[in-house]
């Protein structure tokens, strides 16, 4: 097919689908309850089971202690969620927002909207023994 | 014959891959309406996908002459010559068949191909969609060399690549939860939406199953066949999933990882190897799983699965 028209086509299709699927409400992200983000973490780790849960204001974010004494990050990725270990991530505070990084091409920041008594909640889950 | 050409099939049929995922939403949203189930859509996810469907095309334009030269080559050097009959393109169909469950098998047991392959299931959604969540790094897995054989037999490198496309642009179809079962007779021969949720699943159960790409006899006969079980939908996505939408992580997060693991210090030369070449989840240190694995844990905390389906010959 002459790339004049499978060009145009493309982009016509790709921004059109996108489009549709915002006006149809299917943009919206998930939002995590206490129930949601335990099971989110053991669908991904099932053998590290979460013993504390923080969930962010706007519901996208948690921060879990788990029972090997680690931390880890439920993340929601629009209609769905991923879940990663926060071993060796770097914190970066911020006035209305925490930034996370992660050592990891696929999943390399996160930042997310907490006010400073919030993130100050965060940080005392980290450091707690 | 060296001028032989036959349209790319994969190009033309955009306009009914559009007008199908058209059609699919608007059934989702019908459904959703009614009784709320009938597949899922999410727009960053949708638009990923899309996105990474239309770079594949331009990577296969940038570099499709590497494997096009390849076979060119194999052309030349093989006497054989099978025509271009119906019949020929026919059997080369079918063979070629063969050859995709192979390239997808190791696509899924060996890293290296893995890498490229990986972006296909990195969503965590199943539609129409999905199916043009194709690689951008296909040509540097060097899986050209599994279609040799064709080219020595006698059929011309453009049947050859024509059947290719074929079988992709069947694939597309498949990628759909508008549709539960098919005829018990087509279920049987043919890559259904129901066998191909299965590949798509990251159940344990689900693992390393189903690689036909049109035939689903081959998985029956080199014993990877999983049926769909309703008790157990498959949850579709990665083992472990990835955290961006960004196409450009989605197409090499992959290959950065290969490179990481290899150029570790205090490797030895197997150990880099074994992270280039060994099955998804190797590590020299045990830290991750391979599916074997991730199986292996499931039957521990769920022994009640041992000898079901998809947990066949992988005692505790
Ligand atoms: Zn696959
Ligand atoms: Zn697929």
């Amino acid at each position: 097919m002459p790339l004049e028209i499978l060009g145009p086509m493309v982009v016509v299709g790709i921004v059109g689908i996108a489009l549709l699927l915002r006006y149809l409400g299917l943009a919206e992200p998930f939002q995590l309850t206490g129930e949601h983000t335990r099971t989110a973490w053991l669908r991904e780790i099932p053998d590290d089971v979460p013993k504390q849960i923080l969930i962010a204001s706007n519901r996208e974010n948690a921060l879990l202690k788990l029972a090997s004494g680690k931390l880890g990050l439920v993340h929601v990725m629009g209609a769905d969620t991923m879940a990663r270990y926060l071993t060796d991530a770097t914190w970066q505070h911020a006035d209305t927002a925490l930034t996370l990084k992660l050592d990891d091409f696929a999943a390399p920041h996160f930042t997310i909207a907490l006010a400073p008594q919030e993130q100050a909640k965060w940080a005392s889950l980290r450091d707690a023994p | 014959m060296n001028g032989l050409s036959y349209p790319d099939v994969t190009t033309y049929a955009v306009p009914f891959f559009i007008g199908l995922i058209l059609l699919e939403l608007a059934w989702i949203v019908r459904k959703q309406r009614k009784n709320g189930y009938g597949g899922r859509y999410e727009m960053r996810d949708a638009l990923t996908s899309l996105i990474m469907g239309a770079g594949s095309v331009i990577a296969g334009i940038l570099l499709g002459f590497i494997t096009y030269g390849f076979l060119m080559f194999l052309w030349r050097l093989t006497p054989l010559d099978l025509g271009t009959s119906v019949w020929v393109i026919a059997l080369c169909f079918v063979l070629d068949d063969l050859r995709y469950y192979w390239v997808h098998r190791f696509g899924h047991r060996i890293r290296w191909v893995w890498a490229s392959h990986v972006n296909h299931h990195s969503s965590q959604h199943y539609n129409l969609t999905t199916a043009l969540r194709q690689t951008w790094t296909g040509t540097f897995t060097f899986m050209m060399i599994v279609r040799a054989p064709l080219i020595l037999l006698g059929f011309h490198p453009a049947i050859v690549l024509f059947c290719g496309g074929m079988n992709l642009v069947y694939q597309f179809w498949i990628h759909t939860e508008a549709i539960t079962r098919l005829p018990r007779w087509f279920e049987s021969v043919m890559n259904t939406p129901s066998h191909h949720r299965v590949h798509h699943g990251r159940n344990p159960r689900y693992l390393d199953a189903n690689y036909a790409g049109v035939f689903i006899i081959w998985d029956k006969m080199f014993g990877t066949f999983v049926p769909e079980l309703d008790s157990e939908k498959p949850d579709y996505g990665l083992v472990h999933n990835i955290g961006t939408f960004n196409p450009l992580r989605v197409a090499f997060h992959e290959w950065v990882g290969i490179f990481k693991d290899v150029t570790q210090r205090g490797l030895t030369w197997r150990e880099r190897l074994l992270y280039c070449f060994a099955p998804p989840g190797y590590s020299h240190d045990g830290s991750r799983d391979t599916s074997e694995a991730i199986k292996k844990k499931h039957l521990a905390r769920h022994p009640e699965d041992a000898d079901t389906v998809g947990f066949k010959d992988c005692g505790l």
